[in-house]
């Protein structure tokens, strides 16, 4: 006879648990993208460089410019649009998720943070294959100004990136629970992302607008300024102030802090708003 | 110490209880129009007509199972049957009153809740076996039995869309059932697959019971709740009407059908 009674699993099982469900979905997410096309993977790496290529060709058409801020400009919008691409496709990615998985949450026992999560993660993969494209074109441009390969890149893996994932995920929490009360948030926020790509030098730099005291300051509230500009700092061979690195960290871990908290305290009344 | 925590939470707890339902009540607020857009919300909220209608879904239901029991749960549509299973699996938490269940729970609510249709048998079946917390390795030692239950072998590199209900169903079924667990919630997903394959998923609970699984079953057939389980729970109206065997619930239940259609 048994005799060994338990209220529920032990936390460690239950995220060993909630961890295999995560690495599964990030991996349906990341296939899923590409599923029944020729390429296949391949396209993970062929899209950001095909997509990299248009619009690098496009901005140094217009601008006319061969480098900005000491950086080949082509390489300056690329490593701008990867960072970007990381916090929009997690945040436009996790917006909905609670809502198209509304049949997991209603009939499994999954934590619901799993989904947020999930889609950040499959952002921060993506991001990865970025790179990978961003590396090919920087191996193709070597004698070009401010492009070269620096062991402070490293920095990409900690603390550049867990900092742009938490901030990525506490903007996810918040929208993925507005979304369920109001579907409206997802208009609302293509909206805001278009605005928000424009406040965010990635074509353009700040030396250009130096002259416009308020501008300057303007953008320099805007998160992803930092994040940015911290990440070709190092692309370039450099390594940020701290105070860059305080700045990160306080937009990462309280907006993560902050999204975390509404998205838990919502999570009671989900069920009932899907 | 397992011992003193239970005593803890359950002052008056009986070792062979296993599920321990105490005055529970659910309360759904169902707004009297819907309103899912911020314009709509203000303009509501600023003229005070925010208004919503409280409905009691589940009142005071109180009950215990014990380990190694089973219990059918009968009633009508929207009597608060999937809701109170909803509350024991742990997905929703209650109004009032609070729930124990001592064990691990396999609910089994909807046959393949996250299936995707875009992939494969075979990609499906480690998905939602994730889905469940099993790591790939786990789920690569399960799953010839799973396929084998289901009998779907020649299909597993099909693509789910191309499946058809029964087919679905009887991968969910197979993939959720490849476990032991001490409770099996089951809400009205045996009747879908054909005849020799509901019997299978029948003769399958049963080894269950048998290895000492306790059952919660909710089904519209009498005839299977009285074969699997040896009390019955009849709900009404969000009460519980009677609670005792299974022959006598299930005739009282059809009983009542026939006097109110």
């Amino acid at each position: 006879m048994q005799k060994k009674y338990y209220e529920e699993m032990s936390g460690k099982e239950k995220l060993r648990r909630s961890m295999n469900t995560l690495v599964s979905i990030v991996n349906r997410n990341v296939r899923n993208q590409y599923r029944n096309s020729v390429l296949g993977i391949v396209w993970t790496v062929l899209n950001p460089l095909l997509n990299m290529v248009v619009i690098a060709l496009v901005f140094s058409m217009i601008l006319n410019r061969n480098q900005m801020d000491g950086l080949f400009y082509p390489v300056y919008i690329l490593s701008g649009n990867i960072v970007f691409g990381l916090m929009r496709n997690s945040t436009s990615g996790a917006l909905p998720c609670m809502v198209n998985n509304y049949d997991l949450l209603s009939k499994t026992r999954l934590v619901h943070e799993i989904f947020p999560i999930s889609n950040v993660l499959s952002a921060v993969v993506n991001f990865f294959f970025s790179m990978i494209a961003l590396f090919v074109v920087m191996l193709f441009f070597l004698n070009k100004p401010g492009v070269g390969f620096h062991f402070t890149i490293l920095l990409t893996i900690a603390p550049f990136l867990p900092l742009l994932m938490l901030f990525s995920l506490g903007v996810s929490f918040i929208l993925s629970t507005i979304y369920i009360r109001f579907r409206d948030i997802q208009h609302i926020y293509s909206v805001v992302l278009t605005l928000w790509m424009y406040l965010t030098p990635l074509f353009y730099s700040l030396d250009m607008i130096k002259g416009h005291q308020t501008a300057t300051s303007i953008l320099k509230l805007n998160p992803m300024y930092h994040y940015v500009t911290y990440f070709r700092t190092i692309l370039m061979g450099s390594i940020p102030s701290l105070a860059e690195h305080l700045i990160m960290l306080a937009w990462g871990a309280g907006t993560c802090l902050v999204g975390f908290l509404f998205f838990h305290f919502s999570k009671k009344k989900f069920l009932l708003y899907i | 110490m397992d011992e003193q925590i239970i005593t803890k939470t359950l002052p008056d707890h009986n070792p062979e209880t296993l599920v321990e339902v105490k005055d529970v009540s659910m309360r759904f607020r169902l707004p009297t129009q819907k309103i899912d857009n911020v314009k709509e919300f203000f303009i509501k909220f600023v003229k005070r007509q925010l208004k919503y209608k409280d409905f009691w879904v589940l009142k005071h239901i109180s009950f215990h199972v014990n380990r190694g029991e089973s219990v059918g749960i009968l009633g009508r549509n929207g009597a608060g049957k999937s809701t109170l299973l909803k509350l024991i699996s742990g997905i929703i938490d209650p109004t009032e009153g609070s729930i124990h269940v001592r064990g691990s729970i396999v609910p089994l609510l909807k046959l393949g809740a996250g299936f995707d249709g875009n992939a494969t048998g075979r990609e499906n079946i480690f998905l939602n076996g994730a889905m469940l917390g099993f790591s790939k390795k786990e789920m690569q030692a399960k799953y010839d039995s799973i396929v084998k239950f289901a009998e779907l072998e020649e299909f597993m590199d099909v693509p789910l869309k191309n499946y058809s209900q029964g087919m679905i169903a009887r991968l969910g079924f197979s993939i959720a059932v490849d476990v032991k667990p001490d409770l099996l919630i089951v809400d009205e997903v045996l009747g879908v697959g054909d005849a020799a394959f509901r019997d299978k998923c029948a003769k399958k609970i049963a080894e269950m019971q048998q290895a000492g699984t306790t059952l919660l079953l909710v089904s519209h057939s009498a005839s299977q709740v009285q074969a699997l389980c040896k009390s019955a729970l009849w709900i009404k109206n969000g009460e519980i009407a009677m609670y005792a065997d299974a022959a006598t619930v299930s005739n009282a239940y059809a009983a009542d059908c026939k006097k109110n259609p």
